[in-house]
């Protein structure tokens, strides 16, 4: 029976390593460059692509592979399965190319020239399109800064209108002279901003008539712009080395660009930007709060049935499932904080909501009450631990009790109470389902923190890692295709969240080493 | 200066003072506040509701109200397609006149008239005529409690489709309506009975659908002298010979509102969209009010009772908030949703609680200490994994894989604990060597492989298996052969899903009461020749039976709400059904799904609020159970 009780946690712990290793195994691959395959079947044609799958039929065992073909808008399909019986032959032909495209996925085919911008053609080699791309990129880059301008433009804009919307809703009579001041101001931003678009556009269309064509492994011809094209390999003719910078580059990426393709690719920078400024600013909300609470149950009040009460109720808001404290962020900070600040200070923009809709202060604050049982439990236990001797020492030397505390306890439990914020971070790092109600969305235009006044924009709405593996994983259009990169995404999370748990742990073993053999 | 450092941290301590217990207490009072204003929000679903009496409407506009659509002569107009009209003739016969027009490609219309009478032998006199909105049905009722129905949607002539005995009693039917949609009839009749009917398919009758009765409203102590249909929702105003008004909704059978008006009524309609009610009386004046009934569907029987709902052959539990469709039914039922609820909960119990108590059982008994100090940091990390991965793992990774190897999953239910046992009884041959003497405290190491092994043999029997007995296709075969239809996201994938969510709980929780049971109750029983597992089964494990206790009803309450995994590894759909194929939707997923389509303040806006309090209440008397069964424990044994 011994043996039996071993068992089950035996399977528990095959359970976790399981979620692990397929985590780890879908995802961390996904970087890395695979090789093309061409297959010329036995009707004479031929498939290119990567080697994702393979199974056999359960009757009559026949083969079948699956390839990730690419090229969706020439095939509008990314996977295709091939009967190996079909196949004639195959081969790994060195010359083909893989395109990451910001636009359709990925493209595999065969380079045949490069067309400059005056039409005339150059017969191509991977060096010649090397060139030609990094060229084209440079000065992509540079119109990167007409681009900052029109934002900003954009911005200011933007602002004027509102100035203007609030100056109509408070009497458009008596302010019509600064109504109009403003519009003109508008119109010559709005002129600016025209300007700058068409130069923009030009340029744009300039850089776009520098194009290679490429076939594919039927021999379908596609031209298709430089600038169209992120990056390109070879990667049958790449090295180890090649393939690990490759690697690199893309986790780089991964961490510092903004998505493409509906988030299916590309990086998660925003998202995790959103993540960590959530869950920073939730810590301002809850730590102090869920300090004093503990303080006070711990050191201030008197025991008895009331202290026991809270204790209970404490325990409880860390039992209240997550969705109800959603719920209660819509209905009380959303629509009831959120739409009396409207109602009092944007008057004018209704029935628009500024902050009577979701945002990331919704967010912090909904998910610090939902944490703050996490920081009172651990700060408290850390208080309780502290041998009493030390507290009656202090108060015997004349300290008042609010000394002792500063001065002693505080310090004395800075471990625990480290402790409980990082338990509440990792906490609030996972939890999707009350964000979903008061301010994520699967994509912000906007970081909600920038350059322009004033920096921090509480009312934006901003993107979280896990609802964009709940957004990616099953409501995007191509699940198949977005699969990796909800992997990716889950092991980002995960690494977070056991980190700082992994944090939490360490923090709390100290704290009871330090004191479970000092008593006096 | 001395003292007025000692003065200023004084002042200093009693701010503080006063500063933390503020604090605190505010901490407890949010508590307490998050309910109330999640009950406040739900709370108006349940407000009676209100009529204001508005000015009487002066004289020269009471022939607008003069006639309204009940009579003995009846004009539908049909849009562009013109209108249809029938008159109840002094012989019991029905005079329908039609005029249609036809425009053809280039907009020229083409006018026809047609005329027919309806000459069915009839029961009785009729009493009561009531053709449909869409011109479609025509209803007629007589003076000895029979139903008739003809369907006019066939040019140039009408179809007697029945006759329904309505009233054994064979009392007069006094009032007909179509309610909006034309699906239901509300009947009045003279004992002041109102009720409604609707076409149901009936068991062995074919494809012909018969008027059945199908709710009872509240009605009148009189006969019924009016009905009229709210063109809102499925409310109607009926209305007796004293001049007593009655709001009904049909779904929810409620009484909304009782009126009175100050004499007879001579005709009346609802206006501005069903918000106001106009009334002309029989003693010439018109009288206007404005109705505020802002959820006449919710009642105590739609939110947890069976309903008979339009479409439906029997009264059922169903949720189903919105349609494309205006006319369409609201269907609110909160039990299939509490149902998926508990069903998910007990399944995913059902999974976890074995295996997180007999783990921390061994943790806590017979692990070596060494490695103890290795698995919990390891199980709280099981604990940290957020929900929305178990839920994607599980609705992306696991479901498509279970879909593909259904019969290994049920063979390794069978053969995994069948290899363990004989691993188990293999062991008894080298525990007392000096090996199995070394490996004591390491035992559950040598299991993983056999589990392992157990995976592999029977996803190595399963496709031979499978292939010979079952087609190759063993879903196909428990649908045609079982009736028993798969869905792909299932309870089984959410057992799993759930289960590895509340497992880590359940084991801390558990591990810790039993770590706490002192040691000296062990050694007792070990030094009077108890085996050791004797003593963790029957000495430490009722000794810490509260906590262990405690531990399960935490877990309970986590799986209880939790929303991400359910949401993701389920197809969401409100069924009732104890199949472990079919998949199920939840109080909590359902109010993620549904809230951000709730119109702010609508009746599904509130009903997911409601919901809510349910999950809130729910939780909080588990927890709060399980909180005084810790305390208690911890009394009886001490803290450490």
């Amino acid at each position: 029976m011994v043996l039996t009780a071993g068992a089950t946690l035996a399977v528990i712990l095959f359970m976790t390593l399981t979620l692990m290793a397929v985590i780890l195994g879908n995802s961390l691959g996904y970087f890395w460059v695979k090789g093309l395959v061409r297959f010329k079947l036995n009707d004479g044609s031929y498939v290119m692509g990567q080697l994702t799958a393979a199974e056999s039929h359960a009757l009559t065992k026949a083969k079948r592979l699956q390839l990730k073909v690419g090229n969706r808008d020439l095939y509008s399909q990314d996977f295709r399965w091939v009967d190996e019986s079909e196949i004639s032959s195959k081969d790994i032909p060195k010359d083909a190319y893989l395109l990451e495209r910001f636009e359709h996925g990925n493209f595999f085919g065969f380079l045949k020239e490069l067309k400059k911008a005056d039409g005339s053609t150059v017969a191509a080699d991977a060096a010649a399109l090397q060139q030609a791309h990094s060229e084209i990129m440079k000065k992509q880059k540079g119109l990167k800064q007409i681009k900052g301008q029109m934002s900003d433009l954009n911005q200011s804009s933007e602002a004027l209108r509102l100035k203007i919307q609030k100056l109509e809703y408070r009497g458009a009579e008596a302010n019509s002279a600064a109504i109009n001041s403003l519009n003109e101001e508008r119109a010559k931003l709005t002129a600016t901003f025209d300007g700058l678009n068409e130069k923009l556009n030009q340029q744009q269309a300039e850089l776009g008539k520098v194009t290679a064509v490429f076939s594919d492994a039927a021999g379908a011809d596609k031209e298709l712009p430089l600038l169209e094209i992120v990056r390109f390999y070879q990667p049958n003719s790449m090295s180890i080395f090649a393939k690990a910078g490759a690697y690199l580059v893309k986790i780089n990426e991964l961490l510092f660009d903004d998505p493409r393709e509906s988030n299916t690719e590309g990086g998660l920078f925003p998202a995790i930007f959103g993540t960590v400024m959530m869950v920073l600013l939730m810590s301002v909300f809850s730590l102090p709060f869920g300090v004093i609470a503990a303080i006070y149950l711990r050191e201030y009040a008197k025991e008895g049935k009331l202290v026991q009460l809270v204790r209970i109720a404490v325990n409880n808001l860390a039992g209240v499932p997550s969705i109800v404290y959603g719920v209660f962020g819509l209905g009380f900070f959303v629509y009831g904080i959120g739409g009396s600040l409207d109602k009092l200070f944007f008057p004018e923009r209704l029935p628009t909501p500024v902050f009577g809709t979701g945002g990331i202060l919704w967010s912090s604050l909904t998910l610090a009450l939902l944490t703050v049982p996490v920081v009172i439990v651990a700060t408290e236990e850390s208080l309780a631990s502290i041998p009493k001797g030390i507290r009656e020492g202090s108060l015997a030397l004349g300290a008042t009790k609010f000394q002792t505390l500063t001065k002693v306890l505080l310090p004395m439990a800075t471990p625990g109470i480290m402790t409980g914020l990082v338990l509440s971070m990792a906490r609030a790092v996972g939890e999707v389902a009350p964000l979903m109600m008061v301010g994520v969305v699967k994509l912000a235009p906007t970081l909600p923190f920038d350059t322009q006044f004033p920096f921090f924009h509480m009312d934006r709405k901003f993107m979280h890692l896990g609802f964009h593996i709940f957004d990616v994983g099953f409501q995007s259009p191509n699940v198949e295709a977005a699969k990796p990169m909800v992997y990716v995404t889950t092991l980002l999370l995960l690494l977070i969240v056991i980190a700082a748990s992994s944090l939490a742990i360490r923090f709390r073993n100290q704290m009871r080493r330090r004191y479970t053999t000092s008593h006096f | 200066m001395a003292s007025s450092i000692v003065d200023k941290s004084r002042r200093n301590d009693r701010l503080a003072a006063w500063l933390i217990k503020a604090g605190g207490l505010f901490v407890i009072v949010a508590v307490i506040g998050i309910l109330l204003l999640i009950a406040n929000v739900a709370l108006p679903l349940f407000y009676s509701p209100s009529a204001e009496k508005l000015a009487d409407v002066p004289a020269e506009l009471q022939s607008l109200v003069a006639s309204d659509a009940s009579g003995t002569h009846q004009t539908r107009e049909l849009g562009e397609k013109g209108n249809i009209s029938v008159r109840l003739l002094p012989d019991n016969r029905i005079d329908v006149q039609r005029k249609m027009i036809e425009k053809d490609l280039l907009g020229n219309e083409k006018v026809s008239q047609q005329s027919y009478q309806l000459s069915d032998s009839l029961p009785g006199a009729i009493s009561a005529v009531w053709l449909g909105r869409k011109g479609q049905n025509l209803y007629a009722a007589t003076a000895n409690g029979w139903l008739v129905r003809w369907d006019l949607a066939d040019e140039g002539q009408g179809r007697l489709v029945e006759t329904v005995e309505a009233f054994k009693d064979h009392r007069k039917i006094t009032a007909l309506t179509t309610l909006l949609g034309d699906t239901s009839l509300a009947v009045g009749d003279a004992k002041g009975q109102i009720t409604t009917w609707m076409p149901v398919r009936k068991p062995g009758s074919g494809e012909d659908k018969q008027l059945t009765l199908i709710h009872h409203l509240p009605g009148f102590m009189q006969p019924v002298q009016r009905l009229v249909a709210s063109p809102r929702d499925k409310s109607l105003a009926a209305f007796d010979a004293a001049g007593t008004i009655k709001l009904l909704h049909m779904t929810s059978e409620r009484l909304l509102l009782e009126l009175k008006a100050g004499s007879g009524v001579a005709a009346a309609a609802f206006a501005d969209n069903g918000r106001k009610l106009v009334v002309a009386g029989s003693d010439g004046k018109v009288s206007v009010w404005k109705l505020s009934i802002p959820h006449p569907e919710v009642s105590f029987s739609t939110l947890f009772g069976k309903v008979w709902y339009e479409g439906y052959d029997k009264p059922e539990y169903v949720w189903q908030s919105s349609a494309a469709t205006d006319d369409f039914e609201a269907k609110i039922s909160l039990m299939p949703l509490i149902f998926g609820t508990f069903k998910a909960t007990l399944f995913a119990m059902l999974f976890a609680v074995p295996l997180a108590l007999l783990g921390a059982l061994y943790t806590s008994q017979f692990m070596s200490s060494t490695l103890k100090g290795r698995i919990k940091p390891a199980v709280e990390i099981m604990a940290a994994v957020p929900s929305v991965v178990i839920g994607f793992l599980a609705g992306l990774w696991l479901a498509p894989l279970m879909d593909k190897n259904l019969l290994m999953l049920f063979l390794a239910v069978v053969i995994v604990p069948a290899m363990l046992l004989i691993a188990v009884f293999s062991w008894k041959a080298v525990a007392d060597t000096a090996v199995g003497r070394r490996l004591k405290g390491y035992e559950f190491i040598c299991m993983m492989p056999v589990v392992l092994l157990g995976l592999w043999l029977s996803g190595l029997i399963a496709p031979p298996l499978e292939a010979t007995l079952f087609g190759a296709d063993l879903k196909q075969w428990l649908y045609s052969s079982l009736g028993v239809r798969y869905d792909q996201r299932n309870s089984i994938i959410i057992a799993i899903a759930l289960g590895f969510a509340v497992i880590p709980i359940i084991f801390t929780i558990a591990e810790d009461a039993l770590s706490n049971v002192p040691r000296n109750l062990a050694a007792a029983s070990l030094a009077l020749g108890a085996s050791r597992w004797q003593t963790a089964w029957r000495v430490i494990l009722p000794s810490a039976l509260p906590g262990v206790f405690s531990a399960i009803m935490i877990g309970f309450g986590r799986a209880v709400g939790e929303t991400m995994i359910v949401l993701m590894a389920t197809g969401n759909t409100p069924i009732m059904s104890w199949s472990l194929f079919n998949g199920l939707r939840s109080l909590s997923a359902n109010i993620a799904v549904e809230i951000p389509e709730a119109p702010l303040f609508g009746t599904l806006y509130r009903t997911l609020f409601l919901s809510a309090v349910l999950l809130f209440v729910l939780t909080f008397i588990i927890n709060t159970a399980a909180e005084l069964l810790r305390q208690r424990f911890r009394k009886k044994y001490g803290r450490y």
